[in-house]
């Protein structure tokens, strides 16, 4: 079991290194769901006790970061005709590297980490550093509003792995964390499709390429 | 039955998005008021929650709860005559997010529970969203953009360190509810490390909504978009809100007895913020953002004073307590020179003193009252943070702290005199009503008998929320 899951947790590691290097949002978007899945299934492989409201809520979890927030977001870039990101702060190759670095630099870190209650699983707490921080740097690295929001859900899904998998009590902070994605993500999208509705009037408004004053 | 103070604003709150303009502006007004009433009572009878694993009436929190209705209340009745003559594109919108903010930074003040408290700051970014982009412009769109999405990432800090902090108590091997008086009285069998690393998340995430610098980025811009009553509202009561949450996660830490390593972050958090704003402050030139950087300025010495100890914290939570009540009224007399002069840049405002007298008066009052002049209480906050930075031989820190309040001052006093006393460019036909002049002599009026007289049941609770966090004379 454990296998399983260090291998489901291995691709949605390749996942972040293929989103880090994808100009095109679309890829992005696809990365972002694959790992909306995986985080939202590995509870189901932890070994925890799962009561039938956990079950319920994790397929919740499923069905809003795995399929509603992509979808969502797709057709928002079928509306405003985005599909490339062209001017990244740091380039793709760049951020590949960066990427791989993170990847080396949180295998190294979590050795390091006694985490109670943690399975056998060698991957775990290394995929969720790698979430956080690479949300993160997406949100630095890229000048688009719509891949910051990516960044951070990028980031949201590993803090929700992190609140599933190593925690016993924090089960309602995991609840909680799916009302914050479903929420705030919610209210930047709408921000964002009312800019998509004046930018359709106003070519010349700079908000998709939001700046960082 | 406490939960009737953030339930009445939610109801009123949703009930104002389909009231007309009139009955609206009255709703708005009256729910501040049963608000202030519900808040007295809580003086006097102390009800019990609903829910007492989730909500409790804590010192800092009555404290603050009580700024924020008094100012709420006073915000309101300056709302009335200050939508009558600015533009506010969606008033049910607005006045009905008025009151879900009311409500939701309520229910900050009121919880007990680590999550609770994290929802209830999370709601007050969506609750005032809505309130900074009024005008419909890009500029303000961006801005909202800018704050929800800052804040959003600041507060997802905030819930990883909350999950940290429930690792604490796992690997603590206890079984203690997630409750901050639970975990506060349980600390000492907390995990440590876990605790360190949960602080450090929970102090950048609520420090991003509290405006600590380096990631206070969106306060200016939001401050200064939104309009006067909304500023009056984020800058009075909303940062207050996003101290609690650092406050009381503080309290763990130091009946972990690692007051130590929390209070130095908070120290230099502060230090930085105040740092950060005494550099930007000396070039601004909008009035509202000045007034802006002045909240960062002042967070930062609260932080400050926090994380200090002793009579750092008395003097902290005096800062906190003024800076709400001064830095409101500011902002609402920020709102009248808008009015009056149609613009927010500085060169552009000119003779306050003689075209508009009345906003004059308060306008400088509140500067002298902001700036750490007696007979307003941030003077004596102030000072009793400089005496406890000596006492604890924190004299470099307290160099610091003291040469930034000077430079602030003076960027301030340069701004402030433009404004007063040059020669304006137009003149300015505006009548000041008032409704948008005593709501702020009245902020100012409380501040300076706070500072003269605090009521011994007020005292005892400030006292209570000091010890609480290691704090006292």
């Amino acid at each position: 079991m454990t296998q399983l899951v260090d291998i489901i947790l291995s691709l949605s590691l390749l996942s972040i290194i293929f989103s880090f290097g994808s100009s095109r949002l679309q890829g992005l978007i696809k990365a972002l769901a694959f790992q909306g899945i995986v985080v939202s299934i590995v509870p189901f492989f932890m070994g925890h006790e799962l009561s039938g409201g956990d079950i319920i809520f994790s397929l919740t979890t499923l069905l809003i970061r795995g399929i509603g927030i992509p979808l969502y977001l797709y057709s928002a870039i079928e509306k405003i005709a985005v599909h490339r990101e062209l001017e990244p702060i740091i380039g793709y190759h760049g951020s590949i590297l960066i990427g791989l670095l993170m990847v080396v630099a949180a295998m190294f870190v979590s050795r390091k980490i006694n985490v109670p209650s943690a399975s056998d699983s060698l991957l775990l707490l290394p995929t969720a550093m790698v979430l956080l921080s690479g949300g993160m740097f997406l949100m630095m690295a890229r000048r688009k509003a719509i891949t910051m929001v990516l960044g951070y859900m990028t980031m949201e899904n590993g803090i929700y792995l992190v609140g599933t998998t190593f925690s016993v009590r924090a089960h309602h902070i995991v609840e909680f964390g799916v009302l914050l994605d479903v929420l705030a993500g919610v209210m930047i999208m709408a921000v964002i499709l009312q800019n998509m509705k004046q930018g359709a009037e106003d070519p010349d408004m700079a908000l998709n390429k939001i700046s960082k004053e | 039955m406490v939960e009737i103070l953030f339930l009445v604003p939610f109801l009123t709150g949703v009930l104002s998005f389909f009231l007309p303009s009139k009955p609206g502006r009255s709703m708005l007004v009256l729910t501040g008021a049963i608000h202030f009433v519900l808040t007295l009572v809580l003086w006097i009878i102390r009800p019990g929650a609903l829910m007492p694993a989730y909500f409790m009436v804590t010192p800092e929190g009555l404290l603050s709860l009580s700024v924020i209705s008094l100012l709420f209340l006073l915000i309101s009745i300056y709302t009335t005559a200050y939508i009558e003559s600015a533009h506010i594109r969606n008033e049910k919108v607005f006045i009905g997010s008025m009151l879900l903010f009311l409500s939701t930074m309520t229910m900050v003040t009121l919880s007990d529970h680590i999550m609770v408290m994290w929802i209830a700051i999370e709601s007050t970014t969506l609750a005032s969203a809505p309130l900074i982009y009024t005008s419909g412009s890009p500029k303000s769109l961006e801005t909202t953009w800018k704050y929800v999405f800052i804040c959003s990432v600041g507060i997802a800090m905030a819930l990883l360190g909350s999950v940290l902090i429930s690792l604490a108590v796992d690997a603590g091997g206890e079984n203690v509810p997630m409750s901050f008086s639970a975990l506060s009285a349980q600390a000492p069998r907390l995990d440590s490390m876990w605790l360190k690393a949960g602080f450090i998340f929970i102090l950048v995430g609520y420090g991003t909504k509290m405006g600590l610098a380096p990631m206070h980025t969106w306060l200016p811009d939001a401050h200064s978009e939104a309009p006067s009553p909304v500023s009056a509202l984020l800058s009075g009561v909303l940062l207050n809100c996003a101290y609690l949450g650092i406050f009381k996660t503080h309290k763990i830490m130091v009946s972990a007895g690692l007051a130590d390593f929390s209070g130095t972050l908070l120290m230099a958090f502060g230090i930085v913020s105040i740092l950060a704003a005494a550099t930007f402050i000396l070039k601004q030139g909008e009035y509202k953002r000045l007034l802006a950087y002045s909240s960062i300025e002042n967070m930062g010495i609260i932080a400050f004073g926090t994380g200090l100890g002793g009579i750092g914290v008395y003097g902290a939570i005096l800062c906190l307590i003024h800076h709400s009540l001064i830095k409101s009224s500011l902002f609402l007399t920020s709102g009248n020179i808008l009015l009056g002069y149609g613009n927010r840049l500085i060169v552009q405002t000119g003779n306050l003193a003689g075209q508009m007298p009345k906003t004059f008066v308060a306008f400088f009052a509140g500067f002298v009252g902001i700036s750490g002049f007696p007979p307003f209480g941030i003077f004596m906050g102030e000072l009793l943070i400089i005496v406890g930075a000596f006492r604890t031989g924190h004299t470099i820190w307290a160099g610091i702290f003291i040469a930034s309040l000077c430079i602030i001052v003076a960027g301030f006093v340069n701004q402030v005199m433009r404004i007063s006393f040059d020669d304006a460019p137009k003149t300015v036909n505006f009548k000041e009503k008032a409704r948008l002049i005593w709501p702020q002599f009245t902020l100012l009026a409380t501040s300076v008998v706070l500072s003269f007289w605090i009521p011994d049941v007020v005292y005892l609770e400030i006292v209570n929320a000091v010890v609480s966090v290691g704090g006292g004379f």
